[in-house]
């Protein structure tokens, strides 16, 4: 099982004019920071907007979720007494608002799923991309992941002791993924593989990787802050290392106690 | 009046996230939905709570709707006329 990884862009690469990715005004005057940083992105990843008409399959990962929204909403409820409660945050507020926007823009009625599985939300979202290409059932995949961070979010983490080694973090990653090479085909994803114990840096490096001149990203909080999706950046950086020559990446994440997760990301041939 | 369709666009423009569009841009008497401002059916639901919100107006019924939020200067007309 596995797929070819043709494009991958991350919210800071995307350079392109919100209003040439997003040209509808009416659309976007209503999307938060987050879903304005994830739908560019996936838009910048797809090449043009136009492109969305190709997936037969939208999948999205988030551990928080558009966080502005929800607080947004949850404090007109406080605010208002559970009266004249604005629609747009509670609209915007589901987890699955990233995706459908990305299929809204072309009125893609494809496979759109969004995987809201804590730290692994990505690596489910990558998984069942694979596990579609596998059965057959799609070709071209759109997969990212996105997370906000909220200043009263940030708070909480921050007297839970939880950025004493490493920052807090944001951020959106999307990947365009086909089940057959391409000439723009830039790496491919070996495995998945969830843990039930975590692994040392040696005994991942020992178990995953095949070769000694393999590169293992292992828990690179300190690079992408402390957010349940930053190994989709682990993700995307693993493809720049295989462009850049490397065989092979072995990428270890385990976040907060959760379930450890490995992908191995391999060049391709 | 003046002032409070001053206002309204304001709160409009605010509550709507109405992106790069400035008091002086809406015309008073342009159509809100459709042509006009473009607005939607998200964006009647935003007006309902600006209109209890902030002049305490509810509406009656949903016939008043239509002709109450055809423009700025209708809706303003609907204000004074509503307003305890």
């Amino acid at each position: 099982m596995r797929c070819y990884i043709n494009r991958v862009i991350t919210a800071e690469e995307v350079s392109s004019d919100i209003k040439l990715l997003i040209p509808d005004a009416g659309v976007r005057r209503r999307m938060s920071r987050v879903i304005k940083s994830a739908v560019t992105t996936a838009v910048e990843c797809m090449g043009a907007v136009e492109e969305i008409d190709s997936l037969d399959a939208i999948i999205t990962a988030t551990g928080w979720g558009c966080l502005a929204d929800s607080e947004r909403f949850l404090r007109n409820i406080i605010v208002d007494k559970e009266q004249l409660l604005n629609p747009t945050p509670f609209i915007q507020s589901t987890f699955n608002t990233v995706g459908g926007q990305i299929a809204l823009l072309r009125h893609n009625h494809c496979y759109n799923v969004t995987y809201v599985n804590r730290s692994h939300s990505f690596e489910d979202a990558l998984l069942d991309a694979m596990m579609r290409i596998a059965d057959g059932e799609s070709e071209k995949i759109l997969v990212g992941a996105f997370d906000e961070q909220t200043p009263s979010q940030h708070r909480i983490m921050e007297r839970m002791g939880l950025f004493r080694k490493c920052n807090d973090g944001e951020g959106a990653v999307f990947a365009h993924i086909t089940a057959t090479q391409t000439p723009e085909s830039k790496a491919q994803v070996e495995k998945i593989d969830f843990l039930q114990h975590p692994l040392s840096e040696e005994e991942c490096f020992a178990r995953y990787a095949s070769s000694d001149s393999s590169k293992l990203l292992y828990n690179n909080y300190s690079e992408y802050g402390l957010f349940p999706t930053s190994s989709a950046y682990c993700f995307a950086k693993a493809v720049k290392l295989i462009q850049d020559g490397v065989k092979e990446v072995v990428v270890y994440k385990e976040y907060l106690g959760d379930t450890p997760v490995v992908l191995i990301i391999r060049c391709i041939g | 009046m003046e002032q409070l369709v001053k206002e309204l666009k304001e709160h409009l423009i605010e509550e709507l996230n109405l992106e790069e569009i400035t008091v002086e841009d809406i015309d008073t008497e342009a159509p809100l939905f459709g042509d006009g401002l473009g607005l939607d059916s998200i964006d009647a639901l935003e007006i309902i709570l600006i209109l209890e919100k902030y002049y305490g107006v509810k509406l009656a019924n949903s016939a008043e709707a239509k002709p109450a939020f055809y423009s700025v200067k209708t809706l303003a007309e609907y204000i004074m006329q509503n307003r305890k």
